[in-house]
This record gives structure tokens, C-alpha cells and sequence, in this order.
């Protein structure tokens, strides 16, 4: 199969992907049940996963690939999986109720994809890449998009869980970004950056699941005793 | 070698606080691992000043005498804050606090304890490798788990609100340390044209610095945006300070005297670091009119929350972030001076700070309440030695002339008026007249109220000791700071001023 060792091959494969991450996000701000919302974002790990892998395969980036693993396993299958045992535990209502209808949502997510390709475009200098399979500036778009929707669903949604769920999906943006800028930063960093990750999901579902039991509800527009 | 024990005494001292258990071997091991740090943190300070620049496995790890200076305050105010810590849960457990009903007596108590003395020196961990991470990565990877660490101190007493504020400071610093993160991303995409910046050396702050004028531009103009948001969240600048007064005032003392002074301090290193970066690769005006920005928002902001304040607790909080952006301010003025106003506020506030805290902490569990109109009777006739610390501390950080506090802002107001920034200088003065009216007319009814009990106090070793090392510190700094701590803070001025100095006396 000698197309698979085309760059151009590589491009377009990680454009689609990148394309499908973005299709993903905007279905979870329209998702209105949270354990399709923890599968959506268990997909998109996994699409970032395999963007990564696509990266390290054509750059000849082995440490990518180390990231590209470790995206698999923690963010595709482990988190998921922490997060859908916490709302089996927690037990409350699994209906997301957003502050803003669906259908709008959705357009302001439109709005705010067109945002990121007009911040992306102001500082992206393909001609500089060095790399073969030179990332479009799609990608760079999509993950500054993500991140900018991944801030209004956190912004939109009142139940402590589906709160973490945007906070990882702001984080996946990023992760694509760094990938798609600079192939990730050094390895140990990277190592250091799922490290905290992962601790801070395991301290939000110790949270959650506080939350839960003392008030009865994971709403957190009911956490409103402390003003002024 | 000394950055590798100055962060695995206290990494390690965390641990086996856990398995240890028993109160008082906790106590000992907090002490004792912090009393280590604050002498490693000592010697650092004074290599630092004779020699330059520390640096371990290739620049991995890197100490200035900025970093010099924020560990030492950091591991001065962990020690204060341990020792406070022992009498001030040693009460707690006296006044029953930790009996919820039907619970085995001291059981809930040992596990709360335990949770505090075995997080505390982690928590202390994590801020030490702030200052000496010289990886902008791992520097981030450190904020982060500031913040991780300390959110179950946050939750210590485990009630609705403290729930509450444990949860407002996990997801507001979470989505501020995103941009943060993500400007880190930018900065180091920002130098990819630098050659041999492709490794790991390549996020080192030391080798940016150096080749800073290389850096992309429109790059790190956003980038510079993203990371002031980001740390700037962590610091508590306003519009992003919501989550400072609710974690303040529902996490136990000794751990709101910490995140009061010594994280702040972190946070705004973070900011430093990067400014520092930007500065030579914009100029000062971009991020300068930024930083004024925020710090003038965040003063203002302030002044209305302090003057209708009903609790002394969220007070302090909201003069915390008046200070957060007194120094963003002198850091946006820039320039020597400026410069020197920023590391001067930075170590007379982190005293007066704490000490305001600790003695709120006093207060509170002498009268079971932090609102000031429950509070019956002047603090100073019922606990004659706190009311007076209170009193001179709060006279203190609002800027009275003996004071430090006067100085250090005084410095600000003159690099603010020399460098032209007329408009922020007098909002500066309006502000910070608002907030002296404000926390005197409070704080002042709280301690001179009369009262007709006579003093019912006795002397608490543990939590009058710090009270005591503390006011003699800030009274004597007020008049003079012992040369080599003085040198420290020039040499940090230098550092924000100009950069990294390649020949540091």
C-alpha cells in the first residue's frame, strides 16, 4: 500500500479526523444525557489519540507515539470508565439541563468555531513548519474552536459532572494544539501534564461525588450560600 | 544538590506523616521537615547572593534570586503556619469541632488531622517546585498541583459551604490554569524557529530569556494574554477573583495564612516569569498596559467589598487581592524601580498577611465566629496580646507610614508617577484610600469595641509564638531589612527588571 507513505495521505487523514473531533464536541453540547456525553468524549480521545499516532508515524516522532498511547489509554478507556462508575455511585438524575436551549447552543458553537479560525489565521505560518505532514491550519482552528466550546458548556451547564466533562473537553483542545503546533511538547512535560490530569479528575469525582451525598443533588447553581 | 533536598524534604515528609498517624508524631514530622526547608531555603538564598544562579540536570531545575526569594518566603510562612497549626487544631479538638453525631469520639478528628499534616507538606512541595522549575512545563505542571493538593484542605471541616468553595476554587482554577497551559503551548511554539529549541531544554525559561527577541510575536502577544488570564486566575486578579474570598475564609487558618501570602506569591512568580519573556520580546508597553489593566481592576474592585464586609475572614480575602493587584501593578509599571516596589511588596505583605490571618484565626476560635457583629466586646480587652498584633498588623498592610507595607507602595506610586502612568497612580490613591477607610473602620470596631469582660486569655504557647515572631519581624523590617535579605530582593529586582543576569554577584 504505497499511498500511505504519502504526506499528502497523512494530511488529509489528519484533517478529517480533526473535522470528526470537532462534529464530536458540538454533538455533546447537544447531548442531553450524560452517559452519552462521557462516550462522546471517551470517541474524541480516541480521534485525538489516533491524530497523534498519525503525527508520530509521519514526522517519525517516536516519543508522539508514547503521548499517542498514553492519550488511548488514559483519556479514551480509563477516564471514561472513572466517570461512568461515579454516576452509577452518585446515582442522581443522568439528564443534562442546559441554561441555554439546544438549537441555540449549537449556533453559538458555530459562532465560536468561526472565532477560532480567525485567531488561528492571525498567527499560523504554514511555510514555516518543518514537518512532512505539514498540519493544515484546519487543525490549529478546530483545536482553538474546541477549547472556546469547551468554555461554554462548562458555561452553560448546571450538574457538577457534565461541569468536569466540558473542563476535559477544554483540555482536549489544547492537547490538540500542541500536537498540531509543535508535535507536543517534550516528553516529560507531556508525562507531568497527563499526570495532573489524572489526579485532578480523580479529586473533581471525589468532589462530585461529596457534593452528591451532602446536598442530594449535583446541581451547582444550588451552591450558593457564599456571597459577598 | 540543595534544589534536589529543598524538594524531597518536604515530598517526603508528607507520607510519612500518613503512615505515622498519631498526632504528635505528625506535629513533629510537619515541624521538623519544615524547619529543614526554611534553613535549605536560607542557604540557597545566601549561595544565590555570593555565587548566581543555582541550576540541576541541565538547567532542569534553576534558582535565581527570585526563585531565592519566593522559596524563602514560602518555606518561612510553612513553618509559621505548622507551628500555629498544632495549637490551633489542638482547640478544635478541645471545642469538639470534629464530633459530627454518632461518631466514634477523635475518630473523625485523627482523619481530618491526618489529611491536614499529611497534605500540608505536599501542598508546601508543589509551591518550592514552582520556584524552581525552570521548565515553563513543569512550572505549570507545579501550579497545578498547588491546586490539586490544596483543595482537600479547602473541604478540612467538610461542610455544605466548604464543599462550595472547594468546588468554585477546583473549577475556576482549573479553567484559568487551561489558558495558562495553553499559553505555555504558544510560548514554546513561539520559539520554534530558535534552533536546538526542538528539546527539552527548549521550554527552559533560562534559554528563552536569553533568545527572547527571537520569539514570534504575534505569538506571544496572545500567548501573553492566555497566561496573564491563567495565573492571573490563580493570584486571584479580578474579573477572576470569585473563587479567593469563599476558599479563604472556609479553609482552617493555618491553610488560608498559606494560600493568603505564600501561593499568591507563587502565582504571581509564574506571572513574572513570563512577563519577563514578554517584556523583552514586545517591549514594556504591550504587556505593561495589560497587567495595569487588571491590577487597577482588581484594587477597585475591592474597595466596595471591603466596605460593606460583615466577615473578617473574606475581609483579609478581598485585601488580598487588593495587594494581588497592588503588585500587578508595579510589575506593569516596570522598570527598576517598579521592579524593586514588586519584590519588596512582594516579602513585607507575605509577613503582614499571614499574621493578619493567624490572628483572625485566634479571634474566630475564641468567639466561634468570623462575622464582626456577633463578635461581642473589643478583641483587645478579651485577648489583650492578639488585639494588639491585630491591630498593628492591620494598621500595617494598609499602609501606615512606620510600616513596610508604606514604603514598598510608596516606591510603586513614585516608578508609577516617574514612568507617567498618571491615571493608574491616582486611581491607585483613590483605591487604596477607600480600602485603609474601609478595613480600619471594621477591624478597628472589631478590636477597640468596649468591653466589660475582663481578659479571659491565657497564653497559648503554640499560637502566640507565631503571633509573637511575626509582629517582631514586621516591626523590625519596618526600620531595617538585614542586608543579605536586602540584596536577595535587589537581585530579584534586577531579574524582573532585565531579565536573567548571566553574572550575578
Amino acid at each position: 500500500m504505497p499511498f500511505i507513505h504519502d504526506p499528502e495521505f497523512g494530511d488529509r487523514m489528519i484533517t478529517l479526523m480533526a473535522a470528526l473531533v470537532l462534529v464530536l464536541q458540538i454533538l455533546a453540547v447537544g447531548q442531553r444525557w450524560l452517559m452519552g456525553n462521557i462516550r462522546i468524549f471517551g470517541l474524541q480521545s480516541f480521534l485525538l489519540a489516533a491524530i497523534a499516532g498519525t503525527i508520530a508515524f509521519f514526522n517519525h516522532a517516536n516519543h508522539v507515539y508514547i503521548v499517542a498511547l498514553l492519550t488511548l489509554i488514559l483519556k479514551a478507556v480509563v477516564l471514561p470508565l472513572i466517570l461512568a462508575r461515579l454516576v452509577e455511585r452518585v446515582g442522581i438524575q443522568k439528564e443534562i439541563e442546559p441554561l441555554i436551549n439546544v438549537p441555540l447552543s449549537v449556533l453559538i458553537s458555530g459562532c465560536l468555531t468561526m472565532v477560532g479560525y480567525v485567531v488561528a489565521e492571525s498567527f499560523y505560518h504554514p511555510e514555516e513548519t518543518s514537518g512532512v505532514a505539514a498540519l493544515g491550519r484546519n487543525t490549529l482552528a478546530i483545536a482553538i474552536a474546541l477549547f472556546l466550546i469547551g468554555f461554554f458548556m462548562l458555561l452553560n451547564r448546571r450538574k457538577a459532572l457534565t461541569q468536569v466533562l466540558a473542563l476535559l473537553s477544554m483540555e482536549n483542545g489544547i492537547f490538540l494544539a500542541g500536537i498540531s503546533l509543535t508535535y507536543g511538547v517534550p516528553l516529560v512535560i507531556e508525562l507531568g501534564i497527563f499526570f495532573d490530569v489524572f489526579v485532578a479528575v480523580m479529586v473533581l469525582a471525589i468532589l462530585v461525588y461529596r457534593i452528591g451525598e451532602t446536598f442530594d443533588s449535583m446541581d451547582v447553581s444550588k451552591l450558593r450560600r457564599l456571597r459577598g | 544538590m540543595i534544589l534536589l533536598w529543598l524538594l524531597i524534604v518536604p515530598l517526603a515528609a508528607g507520607p510519612l506523616a500518613f503512615i505515622l498517624r498519631r498526632r504528635p508524631a505528625m506535629e513533629a514530622v510537619n515541624l521538623t521537615a519544615f524547619a529543614v526547608v526554611l534553613c535549605l531555603a536560607a542557604a540557597l538564598g545566601v549561595q544565590v547572593v555570593q555565587s548566581g544562579p543555582v541550576s540541576l540536570w541541565d538547567g532542569f531545575f534553576y534558582a535565581d534570586a527570585l526563585s531565592a526569594l519566593v522559596v524563602l518566603l514560602s518555606a518561612f510562612i510553612a513553618l509559621i503556619c505548622s507551628i500555629y497549626a498544632v495549637g490551633y487544631f489542638r482547640q478544635d479538638e478541645r471545642d469538639g469541632v470534629f464530633q459530627a453525631d454518632g461518631e466514634v469520639i477523635g475518630a473523625l478528628g485523627a482523619y481530618k488531622l491526618r489529611k491536614f499534616y499529611s497534605l500540608t507538606p505536599v501542598f508546601v512541595f508543589a509551591m518550592v517546585l514552582v520556584a524552581l522549575a525552570n521548565n515553563l512545563g513543569m512550572l505549570w505542571v507545579a501550579i497545578e498541583a498547588t491546586t490539586l493538593t490544596s483543595v482537600f484542605l479547602v473541604t478540612f471541616y467538610g461542610t455544605k459551604t466548604s464543599l462550595e468553595a472547594a468546588w468554585k476554587y477546583i473549577m475556576i482554577g482549573g479553567v484559568g490554569l487551561s489558558m495558562a497551559l495553553f499559553g505555555t503551548f504558544l510560548t514554546y511554539y513561539s520559539a520554534h524557529r530558535i534552533p536546538g529549541t526542538e528539546t527539552l531544554a527548549g521550554l527552559n525559561w533560562s534559554v528563552l530569556a536569553v533568545n527572547a527577541t527571537q520569539l514570534d510575536k504575534p505569538t506571544m502577544r496572545l500567548a501573553f494574554i492566555l497566561i496573564l488570564m491563567g495565573y492571573g486566575t490563580k493570584a486571584g486578579l479580578a474579573p477572576m477573583h470569585t473563587w479567593k474570598p469563599d476558599a479563604y475564609g472556609e479553609a482552617p487558618v493555618p491553610a488560608a495564612a498559606i494560600f493568603s501570602s505564600a501561593l499568591l506569591n507563587c502565582a504571581l512568580y509564574a506571572l513574572v516569569r513570563f512577563y519577563i519573556l514578554a517584556n523583552r520580546c514586545l517591549g514594556a508597553d504591550y504587556p505593561g498596559h495589560l497587567l495595569l489593566l487588571f491590577g487597577m481592576l482588581s484594587m477597585g474592585i475591592s474597595v466596595p467589598f471591603i466596605l460593606v464586609q460583615r466577615n473578617f475572614r473574606r475581609l483579609l480575602a478581598y485585601h488580598t487581592i487588593d495587594h494581588a493587584g497592588i503588585m500587578v501593578t508595579a510589575l506593569g509599571v516596570g522598570g527598576p524601580l517598579g521592579a524593586l516596589g514588586l519584590t519588596l511588596h512582594m516579602t513585607f505583605h507575605t509577613v503582614a498577611k499571614s499574621l493578619l490571618f493567624l490572628c483572625a484565626g485566634s479571634v474566630y476560635q475564641h468567639f466561634k465566629t468570623d462575622l464582626f457583629h456577633k463578635v461581642k466586646g473589643g478583641v483587645i480587652h478579651v485577648m489583650p496580646l492578639t488585639g494588639t498584633v491585630f491591630l498593628m498588623a492591620i494598621l500595617a498592610i494598609i499602609g501606615m507610614p512606620p510600616f513596610s507595607l508604606f514604603q514598598s507602595e510608596f516606591v510603586i506610586l513614585r516608578a508609577a508617577m516617574a514612568a507617567g502612568h498618571y491615571v493608574p497612580s491616582v486611581l491607585f490613591v483613590v483605591f487604596s484610600t477607600g480600602i485603609f477607610a474601609g478595613a480600619l473602620v471594621h477591624v478597628g470596631g472589631l478590636i477597640l469595641a468596649p468591653a466589660d469582660a475582663a481578659p479571659v486569655v491565657r497564653w497559648q504557647p503554640w499560637r502566640n509564638l507565631p503571633l509573637l515572631i511575626l509582629s517582631a519581624i514586621l516591626v523590625v523590617i519596618a526600620f531595617w531589612i538585614p542586608p543579605p535579605l536586602f540584596r536577595l530582593i535587589q537581585g530579584a529586582a534586577v531579574i524582573v527588571a532585565s531579565g536573567p543576569v548571566v553574572s550575578a554577584r
